[in-house]
């Protein structure tokens, strides 16, 4: 019995490792030292190379089987004895990369796949090189300070792909992006579309259908799942953050669509909002006035100013302290001071 | 009259062109009001020199008496010389100087690479208001940042912009950032906004981050004077002013190659109120490249009476031949029901299909909340994208 536990333990244990993505020190599927230390060259699988062009210069399985006469297995060579997202990558590099091998068969790198390949023969399971790799022998200044990437990549946006660098937008981006873009907006455009920014920013956005991806849920999304419900406890959290994507009459035109709010129906405020004893609107109004400006902006200030005009009921709604440059004579000073009223 | 004028900035390029000219189109149906989006997109780009774009949209909604609508979000042209330094922007766009607030307008953009590291962008235009014929009479923005670069680790700039509404200034903002990369995995990055008209900060952020092998720290903090965001033209710029601010870190442990575990931890607070604000998630990706994934989510945020407490659990399956499958499921318990109901369930269930160009999502939606006690939607999607040489 214990026995069977043990081995049930085990189990489960080696399926977690396979579903954590834990592995065994070995990382390279293909044994490329030890082809090395057989004195096969890398030309001699790789073929073709030297000619360039779209190919990818993998080795098909009749390549293989030219020495391993006697394969241990019916299936392609390729579908084993390569890690599981090597091909992909490659197709991708070779999609997004202007890049030709045939070109750096020349100079420095000739018959020294390694100078870029660094590590394959020691179970480096990423084919392709890092950026950083490139920059040993490509001077990278005139590129990085006309922020232009297209040297070498043939477009950015469509690729999708983040450097490894401080640049790639770990953590909470949505939050971060702000504070980092502030400084480094050019570097932005690099990979981004003028549209990426509006679809968020821009005031006529609707809910563009390629940012929602609603059958993503892992997909970057500030109103994930059912903010809908809750989106009034988060706008009272963060007064203000609304208004960095949304216009101030964004909360009244969406009420008063969904028939949440308008003319015809009750006051949605609580009974204590205003009132002699409990008062409560000034303290919310001051806490986030961008949500009363929602409802009560432009013509509806005219609410406001029947209590709060000089020498008018409601007192003086300047906190202690308070100052401004605009003149009396400018709005919306003149709404409640009255010329020479102070 | 604006349709017409996209297309012919993209046919002027596309005259040209080196690279194809990109189009896409994403349509969106929904049971809930809008009752359909139509998005169409393109973008073209001359030897790295000139590129243009174009986004338009049009929407039909449900509630009977509205019309149709739709409008332009970016129609731009953006040339650059072959070094990268001089740049210009004109036609729709979002324009971000630095420090201060994006602004969605109708104008031209300038930027310019000066001596001594220097930097310096202007722009001026028109604030894009909703509607395409609207018309608009003194209302303008200018502004202009002038940034020095740090080498190559990071750079501070300063920003200024106003901007008039029917001729009143109604904003006048200054505003400071700063970025740099103060080591090999460490970075930080800041930014400033005062109110010059209000004569108050406006907005402050500061974020720090360093990584260490699989965790990946950072710190960061936000204040918003609501009332120096809103207009100075308006009465609720006058009542005083009460940040709002938040503060925490976060801390992203990759616990295993397929198990990223994420913990922010911050405080909230706004005016006398101060209340916790946690999340703690981790995601598992099913494979090496994440296109499978299952999430799960703690989350306790909110402030004083609305204050919540949340969890979320997400499931993403490829199955075969482009298709996949989703679930995402979020129930939300407020502190205070005050007959809204104690608990906000959420659901909904996808499945997504993509090959080639072509990009398919429909999934039902089924939720209860504060407004109706039940609700239930569809949603289908379908997106394409084209390449014209």
């Amino acid at each position: 019995m214990i026995r069977l536990v043990w081995i049930g333990a085990i189990g489960v244990l080696v399926a977690c490792a396979g579903v954590l993505g834990l592995r065994s020190a070995r990382t390279d599927v293909f044994p490329h030292r030890k082809h090395l230390v057989a004195g096969v060259a890398c030309t001699r699988c790789h073929e073709n190379i030297e000619k360039g062009g779209a190919a990818l210069h993998l080795p098909d399985t009749a390549s293989c089987v030219s020495c391993h006469q006697r394969p241990h297995d019916t299936r392609t060579c390729l579908d084993c004895h390569a890690p599981a997202d090597a091909v992909g990558r490659l197709v991708e590099a070779r999609a997004h990369l202007k890049f030709d091998h045939a070109r750096h068969l020349t100079g420095e790198a000739k018959g020294n796949c390694m100078r870029c390949h660094i590590g394959v023969a020691d179970g480096d399971s990423a084919m392709r090189p890092v950026m950083a790799t490139c920059f040993n022998c490509h001077a990278h200044d005139a590129g990085r300070d006309a922020r232009s990437c297209r040297t070498c990549h043939k477009d950015l946006a469509e690729e999708g792909s983040l450097p490894k660098s401080h640049l790639a937008h770990e953590g909470d981006w949505i939050r971060e992006h702000g504070v980092r873009a502030a400084s480094s907006g050019d570097l932005c455009q690099t990979c981004h579309k003028e549209s990426f920014c509006a679809d968020c920013h821009g005031v006529t956005a609707p809910a563009i259908p390629a940012k929602r991806r609603f059958a993503n849920p892992d997909g970057a999304n500030l109103h994930r799942a059912g903010f809908a419900a809750r989106h009034s406890l988060e706008a009272r959290a963060q007064p203000g953050a609304c208004a960095t994507c949304h216009q101030p009459d964004k909360c009244a035109s969406c009420h008063i669509a969904r028939g949440i709010a308008g003319e015809n129906l009750r006051s949605p405020h609580p009974r204590d909002w205003v009132g002699a004893t409990e008062n409560r609107h000034g303290r919310e109004a001051r806490r986030d006035p961008a949500a009363c400006a929602s409802c009560h902006g432009g013509a509806g200030e005219k609410l406001c100013v029947t209590c709060h005009a000089v020498g008018g009921v409601g007192g003086n709604p300047h906190p202690p302290g308070w100052s401004s440059r605009q003149p009396l004579s400018a709005m919306p000073c003149r709404l409640c001071h009255p010329i020479g009223a102070r | 009259m604006r349709l017409s004028a996209i297309a012919a900035v993209l046919a002027g390029v596309s005259t040209a062109a080196a690279d194809p000219i990109r189009l896409r189109g994403d349509a969106l149906a929904t049971t809930a009001s809008p009752a359909g989006l139509l998005v169409l997109g393109g973008d073209g780009t001359l030897e790295d020199r000139v590129s243009a774009e174009a986004v338009v949209w049009m929407a039909g909604q449900r509630t009977p008496g509205d019309d149709v609508r739709g409008d332009v979000l970016v129609i731009a042209i953006r040339a650059r010389t072959r070094d990268g330094a001089e740049s210009a922007r004109l036609g729709r766009f979002v324009s971000s100087l630095g420090a201060l607030r994006p602004v969605h307008l109708d104008g031209a953009s300038l930027r310019v690479r000066l001596p001594h590291q220097l930097d310096a962008e202007a722009v001026a235009g028109v604030p894009v208001v909703l509607g395409l014929g609207t018309g608009r009479a003194w209302d303008w923005i200018v502004g202009g940042r002038v940034a020095r670069r740090i080498d190559d680790s990071g750079s501070i700039g300063i920003a200024y912009e106003q901007r008039r509404d029917r001729g009143i200034r109604s904003s006048e903002e200054l505003g400071i950032d700063a970025g740099a990369e103060l080591g090999k995995h460490t970075d930080a990055a800041a930014r400033f906004a005062y109110d010059l008209l209000g004569e108050g900060v406006a907005e402050i952020g500061f974020t720090a981050s360093h990584r260490h092998g699989a965790v990946r720290a950072e710190l960061y903090g936000t204040q918003r004077s609501p009332s120096h965001l809103v207009p100075a033209t308006s009465l609720f710029s006058v009542i005083g002013d009460v940040p709002a601010q938040r503060g925490g870190a976060v801390i992203t442990w990759r616990a295993a190659p397929r198990l990223d575990i994420i913990g922010d931890v911050a405080a909230l607070r706004v005016d006398s109120d101060v209340a916790p604000d946690v999340t703690a998630r981790a995601r598992l990706r099913l494979d090496d490249r994440g296109r499978g994934t299952v999430t799960g989510e703690l989350r306790r945020s909110g402030i004083g009476a609305d204050a919540w407490l949340g969890a979320r659990m997400a499931a993403r399956v490829p199955v075969a031949h482009g298709l996949a499958l989703a679930t995402e499921l979020e129930l939300v318990i407020p502190d205070e029901a005050r007959d809204r109901g104690t608990v906000w369930p959420w659901g909904l269930v996808a499945a997504s299909w993509q090959r080639s160009d072509w990009e398919a999502a429909i999934a039902v939606e089924a939720s209860a909340s504060p407004e109706y006690r039940h609700r239930v939607d569809a949603l289908v999607q379908l997106s394409r994208r084209w390449s014209v040489k």
